[in-house]
């Protein structure tokens, strides 16, 4: 009898993995450290998502409740791995509760955490109430109250959204890009300019990286039927004059200094490695690449293998993800999981 | 501080206080040199609006300031002032003062559409210029151009009678824009035209000077264009926030 794969993390990557082995008859055990699964879009309180459109709490609910009731997979919330010793297909875990878990092999789906703006501060955020994050959009999105600025509930009149917060910015140490934020930014600005038509949405970009088929649906169409104005400048700060928000930058397109008057500022929030993947990568043996997320072995002969042998990933844990593409590696790596296993059984067997 | 550099900034943004002493230190004239702020400081959100509530303007939302249009214009290659992204640009944000110190350069578009056809977002740009040439004009903030007074002086006739008599169209235009009715280049092609011309074509020429042609049962059509060229220009002004009629 064969012994289960261990995936760690409940979010759509870990989610589509369980799935995943489950439909090709095998069991799995899903290790989360939440109360609930969902991951990121459920904990956060992600409104639509790209490209569907669907609530999120529709389209990862759905995943949810797939893998809840199939038998074949063992949830254990409210749960995380504090020890993980053995040898590819005799791999043991040992969990919170003291319980231990054996396995053949492992899938870190561990994701990632928003970066905390408090890390940049001279964009406002933590300074002034009406500095906010992509996610907070979301959350007002998705709660139904509609978008409002916190200091007194007021509906802006003009919102700006600060691109790049927590990504390419060696100042603060994260040379990388995002990769969905351009994307969700537009996204919202739609969103705000659908809810309140006398809102006015900014974006200051340093580039769009709308890639893909979101170039039309998004940049396009947030510019073509919503009116979004995008003006490329990297805002040096935040400040207020007492009544409303004021964003500085240089308008580089017309060479000139700007300090425009603002009701709410957006940081569009970037991707942070896991802020567990310390210890995710001394627990699991893994090796984490240079900017803090877990190490991929090789680009094209097996996309989710890790440094080692046995244990693999899939999602924003080993770098900034989009859900479809997070959802696709999950697959990805459950058969990468599934070889893995058949290759041991034909060694042994000649 | 003295400035050496003057020819650097705006001179409306040079300050100088011919007469002031700070701490009793006389730094009257160039001593006191300052340098007003350039930020811009707000954007003016109707603007876009309004433009793209005139013809020809009502694509400029989606341009993404790729420069196409610029690098296609048959302006912009010999003055390089001439710049329909820029234009573009400070309309698109409301950067209203920006956009009239250009007010004397806009107007030169030729209509070329060269970037028209080099526009990967259709923005139409050829029509902004024109939207845009309109907007100063009927904000007051050019006088009529050559072309526009042209265009008019045409189109009245057209209007009136359904047909031009050209000798009216080139009369009424010098006259129109202050020009000596006696032009050298005009005497001499009268007079090759006389020359040239059979006998026939001349009377006929002669006779429309003075029994203007006209298109038969034009009087319906007449009151139609009229209703109509009085309807746009009423939603025009009113999309401007102008009077029903004023500045004219």
């Amino acid at each position: 009898m064969t012994k289960p794969v261990l995936i760690i993390g409940g979010g759509p990557a870990g989610l589509s993995a369980a799935h995943a082995l489950a439909s090709a008859g095998r069991k799995a055990v899903l290790v989360e450290k939440e109360a609930i699964l969902g991951g990121a879009p459920i904990l956060s309180g992600y409104a639509k998502l790209v490209p569907s459109h669907e609530w999120a709490k529709d389209a990862i609910g759905g995943m949810v409740n797939r893998v809840v009731s199939n038998p074949s997979v063992d949830v254990k919330v409210n749960s995380t791995v504090q020890a993980f010793t053995g040898t590819p297909g005799n791999f043991v875990a040992t969990l919170k509760d003291g319980s231990t878990v054996e396995a053949e092999t492992a899938i870190l789906a561990t994701g990632f955490t928003h970066f905390d703006p408090i890390n940049k501060p001279e964009w406002g955020f933590g300074t002034y109430p009406d500095v906010v994050t992509t996610t907070m959009v979301e959350q007002m999105i998705s709660s139904g109250k509609g978008v409002r600025c916190p200091s007194d509930g007021r509906v802006p009149d003009r919102v700006a959204i600060l691109l790049c917060a927590g990504s390419r910015d060696r100042q603060i140490g994260r040379e990388w890009c995002s990769k969905i934020c351009c994307t969700v930014s537009a996204n919202l600005a739609m969103e705000i300019r659908e809810m309140s038509p006398k809102t006015n949405v900014y974006i200051y970009y340093m580039d769009i990286r709308t890639f893909g088929l979101y170039e039309g649906e998004y940049y396009w169409g947030s510019q073509e039927n919503f009116k979004v104005k995008y003006v490329k400048a990297r805002i040096a700060e935040v400040t207020s004059n007492g009544s409303r928000l004021l964003v500085k930058g240089e308008d580089t397109l017309v060479k000139r200094p700007i300090s425009i008057p603002f009701d709410m500022v957006v940081h569009a929030v970037g991707m942070d490695p896991n802020v567990d993947n310390m210890t995710i990568s001394a627990v699991f043996g893994v090796d984490l690449n240079r900017w803090g997320y877990i190490g991929k072995q090789t680009t094209y002969a097996h996309l989710a293998e890790t440094s080692r042998p046995g244990v693999f990933t899939c999602g924003a844990a080993s770098g900034p993800e989009t859900i479809d593409d997070s959802i696709a590696q999950g697959h990805a790596a459950a058969m990468a999981a599934m070889n893995f296993a058949g290759m041991a059984v034909r060694a042994a067997a000649e | 501080m003295p400035i050496h550099e003057k020819s650097l900034i705006r001179p409306e943004n040079l300050v100088t206080h011919d007469h002031l002493v700070i701490d009793g230190m006389d730094v009257s004239g160039h001593w006191s040199t300052f340098i007003e702020g350039r930020s811009i400081t707000d954007y003016n959100e109707n603007l876009q609006e309004e433009i793209a509530a005139l013809p020809g303007g009502e694509n400029i939302h989606r341009c993404w300031q790729c420069g196409s249009c610029t690098n296609a214009c048959t302006v912009n290659a010999i003055n390089p002032e001439f710049n329909p992204r820029y234009w573009i640009y400070l309309i698109r944000l409301g950067m209203e003062d920006e956009l009239l110190r250009d007010k004397d350069i806009i107007w030169q578009c030729v209509s070329c559409n060269k970037c028209t056809y080099a526009c990967p977002r259709d923005v139409a740009p050829e029509g902004v210029m024109k939207a845009t040439a309109h907007w100063l004009e009927l904000k007051g903030h050019t006088p009529k151009s050559p072309s526009t007074i042209f265009d008019e002086g045409f189109s009245a006739q057209v209007f009136q009678r359904g047909k031009i008599e050209d000798g009216l169209v080139l009369r009424n235009f010098l006259q129109d824009t202050g020009q000596p009715l006696r032009q050298p280049w005009l005497e001499t092609m009268i007079l090759g035209l006389i020359r040239r011309f059979p006998v026939f074509y001349l009377i006929r020429l002669g006779l429309s000077t003075v029994f203007r042609p006209k298109t038969r049962g034009w009087g319906r059509a007449r009151a139609a264009i009229n209703e109509y060229v009085h309807e746009v220009e009423a939603t025009n002004r009113k999309a401007l926030g102008l009077d029903a009629k004023g500045a004219e």
